[in-house]
């Protein structure tokens, strides 16, 4: 009999179906991997499980009785646990506070912390979860927080554990030591639902995989029984594309964009070093480089957005240097930021004023000291048509719209008038395959048309993919400019990432 | 030490003391609120509505302790009104409070007339007495000033540490916390975030209508229209300025309350000033601490913002 099974469940939402009669099951003790683009409606098939979202129609049976969970906490009453995307633990409370939060243990309401704590550790041994549980949850790191979701779960005997993309904010290693953390609760009788895009986790740790695509139902089989190319195909609807990049040898005669000595002191630390790097026109550079290391520094200096302590940045001979952001962005730099929901977006505003948000100065729409609404709405259904973007309407908050299409309509807005220059950080972050594939074209297709393009992605496929040269950054310094050729050696790069480059120079010699 | 000198600090602490009682009663109320996220600046309302309840009851039927009940049910139904448009109709909170604060200064002052009519001499009740606690009010200095006064001051005191065994040692202070900081968080866990936040606004009732209650039956003896003129607002400022944290709330009440205290003193020194200018006095003082403090706040980050269950 399965654990779980889920039959013919739907919700809309605002007239959108996320899920049409999905039907969904469970067998005890396994590792069932829900795979789906960003919108396909898996986090909101699971929401609608843990009683967080209500569903329209559809049944959920739960070892075999029929469930109806209207919060979290009937779900846990019946042994299921959660662990969301956006982690939910309280970032002013301590590990061992979250854990227990909303429990009544005993000594109930005044807990006593040493007692709770060491029925913390031992469940944190058992699956080799280490974690300081006096800690507050603001100072650890995305893998230890997701220790502690996880933990949240056992301590509260979860029999089932629901994921929801947990591996997203991983590194490699990190995802290797949580994959063997799932096995080992298989292994002790957990059954677990992993929601995911990344086709290879899927293969590597899932006994069955069910694959949803614009809120159906495509197919549920055996991952043993079912190869990575027929996933990709359940999963985006057709073939994917192998990007191809063509050499392209354009002289325009502009300079592009030139960094001349840049550096930038903060608080008494060095985070760029004299850094110096043209952008020819028809051209991209990579930014290749662990996160953290100055890459959001060097984008905000060149957008004007942080102000360099010396050294001076060109677009086509302009100097830039003293130029407000604004002014930057009129001389044509598009900028795809690595936050969209902090810098990108106001979530909470339509695709409408979004759009409006870099244009506002823009004369065209301005009709007698007023807005010309009419106009935005033109240029914003424009957008939806040219990049494919999928929304209720244009006056709904971009918050209702997937990672996805609000990665495209950033696109649409900073891809405006043939900007001369794009400045793109992590342009396709935590984005599905087909979007971020039409992402990488959009860049593609503007470095043919001439643009200068900084490309700054902590995923170093992309920048291999993408890049005509590519520059490793290291604690503020290029450590190093290299062309993107067949020749490219691959192991230095990455000793050079790691700021090894005496045995980088080493390799190379 | 100079025994003159020792006989003003005794005197200005005791003072102090009283005109920090109603604040600190209303700011460890509004400090509950806050920590579960509803912000209630109508504070004011409460106490007011606090203030004429206890009165009316404690003139009619002579029994104080009538009185000091009815002040919390007056708080209570302000508050439970700030409640349910808040949580229930997911108002903005900060409207919802201003309207408050007008609706019950019109609304007790129409009240008060309709019972008493326009009369000339203020109709006033008999008062809480002091209650003097054997050997602790003997203590120098702090014995008068903590351990020889109203029970209002002593609930005030009590309060004080309840509210901080209950935000620091129990489970439902982290909770509170919780749903304060993280609502989502704090529903995915299993809380019910309605209930809780409901529980708040009803502890701020509770203490807020007590607050209200001190000012007629504890220092006036006696009601007028906005007789608790801009507490409940001086009181939100000891909850910012004391970080929530009721120790916090007790200095910066005491800060105030000193700042009462001696603008009564002033104007009876018979400077060439008008007396207006000491009123002004208390309030000064809190623009200006609150001015010292700009940027130390942290607020609970879902403070004001309304939970919704389906929310994406």
């Amino acid at each position: 009999m399965a654990l779980l099974s889920m039959k013919n469940i739907s919700k809309s939402f605002f007239g959108k179906m996320a899920n049409s009669q999905v039907c969904f099951d469970l067998e005890p003790g396994e590792i069932h991997a829900l795979l789906g683009e960003n919108g396909a409606g898996k986090t909101t098939l699971m929401n609608i499980l843990y009683g967080i979202y209500s569903r329209d129609s559809g049944d959920i049976f739960w070892k075999g009785q029929e469930v109806s969970f209207t919060s979290p906490r009937d779900a846990i009453a019946f042994k299921i646990g959660m662990v969301h995307q956006h982690f939910m633990l309280v970032p002013t409370l301590t590990v061992s506070q979250n854990i227990t939060l909303g429990l009544k243990e005993k000594g109930y309401p005044f807990p006593d912390r040493k007692v709770l704590n060491a029925t913390i550790m031992e469940v944190s041994q058992k699956y080799g979860l280490q974690i300081d549980v006096n800690a507050y949850i603001s100072n650890l790191s995305v893998g230890e927080q997701q220790r502690v979701e996880i933990i949240k779960l056992l301590y509260r005997d979860a029999e089932l554990l629901i994921l929801d993309e947990p591996t997203a904010m991983l590194t490699p290693q990190e995802t290797e030591y949580f994959f063997e953390v799932l096995r080992k609760l298989r292994a002790d009788g957990h059954s677990v639902i992993i929601i995911t895009h990344r086709i290879p986790e899927i293969m590597s740790i899932s006994d069955r995989v069910t694959v949803l695509r614009d809120g159906y139902n495509v197919v549920t089989a055996k991952t043993s029984d079912i190869s990575e190319q027929e996933l990709s195909r359940y999963m985006i609807g057709r073939q994917l594309q192998i990007i191809q990049r063509e050499t392209i040898l354009s002289d325009t005669g502009r300079e592009g964009i030139a960094l001349e000595e840049v550096s930038l002191q903060e608080k008494g630390r060095e985070r760029l070093n004299s850094l110096s790097l043209q952008i020819a026109p028809g051209e991209i550079v990579g930014v290749a480089g662990v996160d953290g290391n100055g890459q959001k520094e060097l984008v905000e200096v060149i957008l004007g957005i942080r102000k360099q302590s010396s050294g001076k940045i060109r677009m086509d001979g302009v100097d830039m240097s003293s130029l407000s952001v604004l002014e930057r962005k009129k001389l044509g730099i598009g900028y795809i930021s690595d936050d969209r929901h902090q810098d990108g977006l106001v979530m909470d505003m339509s695709l409408t004023d979004n759009i409006l948000l870099k244009t506002h100065t823009d004369r065209r729409f301005i009709k007698h000291g007023l807005i010309n609404t009419r106009l935005v709405r033109a240029e914003t259904q424009k957008a939806v048509e040219d990049y494919a973007i999928k929304t209720p309407g244009l006056n709904t908050p971009l918050r209702y719209l997937s990672g996805g299409n609000q990665q495209k309509l950033i696109l649409a807005r900073e891809m405006a008038g043939n900007p001369k220059a794009i400045i793109a950080h992590q342009p396709s972050r935590g984005l599905d395959i087909g979007a971020t594939e039409f992402v990488q074209q959009q860049l593609l297709q503007h470095r043919s048309n001439g643009c200068s393009i900084l490309l700054i992605s902590a995923d170093l496929e992309e920048v291999l993919l993408l890049s005509d040269r590519i520059a490793v950054l290291y604690k503020g310094c290029f450590l190093g400019i290299f062309p993107n050729t067949q020749e490219l050696d691959l192991s230095q790069i990455g000793l050079l990432m790691a700021g090894k480059t005496s045995e980088a120079r080493k390799e190379s010699l | 030490m100079d025994s003159g000198f020792i006989a003003l600090v005794t005197m200005y602490l005791v003072a102090s003391v009283r005109m920090a009682t109603p604040l600190i009663l209303a700011g460890l109320g509004e400090a509950v609120s806050e920590k579960a996220g509803i912000l209630n600046i109508g504070v004011e309302a409460i106490m007011l509505s606090g203030a004429f309840f206890s009165f009316i009851v404690a003139f009619f039927t002579g029994n104080l302790f009538l009185g000091l009940l009815t002040g919390i049910v007056g708080g209570v139904l302000v508050s439970m009104i700030h409640a349910v448009l808040s949580i229930h109709c997911k108002a903005n909170q900060t409207i919802a409070g201003l309207a408050l604060n007008f609706m019950v200064m019109g609304l007790t002052s129409f009240l008060f007339l309709i019972v008493f009519g326009q009369t000339t001499t203020i109709p006033s009740c008999t008062m809480f007495g002091d209650i003097k606690i054997p050997l602790l009010s003997s203590i120098p200095i702090i014995g008068p000033a903590l351990f020889n006064q109203n029970v209002f001051v002593y609930l005030a005191l009590i309060g004080i540490i309840l509210t901080a065994i209950f935000f620091y040692k129990t489970e439902w202070g982290i909770n509170l916390h919780a749903v304060g900081e993280h609502p989502q968080a704090a529903n995915s866990a299993g809380l019910n975030v309605f209930a809780i936040r409901y529980f708040a606004c009803f502890i701020n009732g509770v203490l807020g209508g007590l607050g209200g209650a001190s000012i007629t039956l504890g220092q006036l003896g006696f009601f007028m229209e906005n007789v608790t003129s801009g507490r409940g607002y001086i009181a939100l400022v000891a909850v910012i300025l004391g970080r929530r944290n009721p120790i916090g709330i007790f200095a910066a009440a005491m800060v105030i309350g000193f700042s009462q205290a001696l603008q009564y003193n002033l104007q009876t020194l018979g400077f060439p000033i008008p007396t207006q200018v000491f009123t002004m006095f208390p309030y000064l003082v809190a623009v200006i601490v609150l001015f010292l403090s700009i940027g130390k706040s942290i607020d609970p980050s879902a403070l004001g913002i309304p939970f919704e269950r389906n929310k994406r």
